[in-house]
């Protein structure tokens, strides 16, 4: 009977140490892809503001999204570097787009 | 089969020919519209065009009534513009800024070592610098004077910059704005040129530019606000801002507008900045400075 309960407690430990490994490693393998996010978005805000387009939250948004990483809350902190990448590109192609100046058409030169 | 053949063959030519003709009649119109929107226009021009704008826009209000911005076309915020005016809440900076412009730095000097011919200089300004190569504002002309003293620089947007401003601008009250664009330096025009590049692009996560707000809608309102016209926008500059409840510059100014639009300012007297205000002075050309102001 001891033998036996010896047996299933052993089971026990192991399946919940392997458990805890498996978890410890799924968040390491979420908290680099999160960074990866990070970084890209940081990328694209450098980008923009090269060419004098960055808006004005991106930089919030990445701070916040390192901030969302430390807690450990990947989802949020993925959706808001996706988000905060957007903003990068955006800002970027609007500004290219501006690069040459195009009057406004109700200013009538003669 | 074989003049058939060579009909056909003509046929496919002319045809070959017209999608090139169309191709290239194309071509031609989408680049007289191009130049159409990008011709190059000297600033004397845009001056006058600018200016009509406003004339056909709002017929009824003298051009000389633009210095004083949304109170120019909007009578009932005029009235209480005006009796905040009875007991203008700029008067205690322009004390102060007259008791900084008689302080001696510490090594003695005065302002008025770098300035000779005294408080009354806003009119000076903003202006090309040949030598430095780049747009000379009055804040920085100030600060290059401090630091030439041994003087710690002011802030650019709040602080007591704004109260020697203010008795600068009060001191300078009736002058006319008269930017100059010297023909003997093409970096002046390319200043100006990039000056108005930044008025008409649009930028921010709203994507407007300066001109959808205070050329194309002024006068319209915007939740509770009248959009303010662009002409004078720059003559009443430092202004008292109830929502400031304080005096500010108008590179604080530019930076709040950029963030209402949702994009990263740009620091105060940047080139990007300086320029913008270089063209956008030059666009009140003729209007009389009123400086400091107050306003909602």
């Amino acid at each position: 009977m001891h033998k036996k309960l010896a047996l299933l407690f052993s089971l026990l430990a192991g399946i919940l140490c392997a458990g805890i490994t498996t978890t410890s490693l799924a968040d390491e393998a979420s908290a680099a892809k999160v960074q990866k996010l990070i970084d890209a978005a940081d990328a694209a805000r450098k980008e923009a503001a090269s060419v004098g387009g960055e808006w004005r939250d991106t930089g919030k948004m990445i701070k916040k999204a390192k901030a969302l990483l430390s807690k450990g809350d990947y989802v949020a902190a993925a959706k808001l570097a996706n988000d905060a990448a957007k903003q990068g590109h955006l800002g970027y192609e609007q500004a290219m787009s501006q690069k040459t100046l195009k009057m406004p058409s109700y200013l009538h030169y003669e | 089969m074989c003049r058939r053949h060579t009909h056909d063959s003509n046929t496919f030519e002319d045809g070959k020919n017209m999608k090139q003709l169309f191709r290239r009649l194309a071509l031609v119109v989408i680049s007289c519209s191009f130049i159409t929107t990008v011709q190059a226009t000297t600033p004397e021009e845009d001056l006058a065009v600018f200016q009509n704008f406003f004339k056909k826009r709002f017929p009824n209000v003298e051009t000389e009534d633009y210095i004083n911005g949304t109170y120019a076309i909007d009578p009932i915020g005029r009235e209480n513009w005006e009796a905040i005016e009875e007991f203008p809440p700029y008067e205690p900076f322009i004390d102060e800024g007259q008791t900084m412009w008689e302080t001696p730095f510490a090594n003695g000097k005065t302002y008025k070592d770098c300035f000779p011919d005294g408080p009354a200089l806003a009119g000076k300004y903003p202006r090309w610098d040949k030598e430095k190569g780049m747009v000379m504002t009055l804040p920085l002309a100030l600060n290059n004077c401090r630091k030439a003293n041994g003087e710690k620089p002011l802030k650019y947007k709040k602080g007591s910059i704004n109260s020697l401003l203010s008795y600068l601008s009060y001191q300078s009250r009736g002058q006319i704005t008269n930017v100059e664009i010297p023909s003997d330096d093409p970096r002046a025009l390319q200043a100006y040129e990039d000056g108005k590049r930044f008025y008409y692009s649009r930028r921010g996560q709203l994507n407007f530019s300066c001109s959808h707000c205070h050329l194309q809608n002024a006068g319209m309102v915007l939740r509770t606000e009248i959009l303010s016209p662009a002409l004078g926008h720059t003559t009443h500059f430092p202004v008292y801002r109830s929502k400031w409840g304080t005096v500010g510059t108008l590179h604080r100014r530019f930076t709040g507008c950029n963030k209402q639009v949702r994009a990263k300012p740009f620091k105060a007297h940047s080139e990007e900045y300086r320029n913008l205000e270089y063209f956008l002075t030059y666009m009140s050309n003729g209007l009389p400075l009123n400086g400091p102001g107050a306003r909602k």
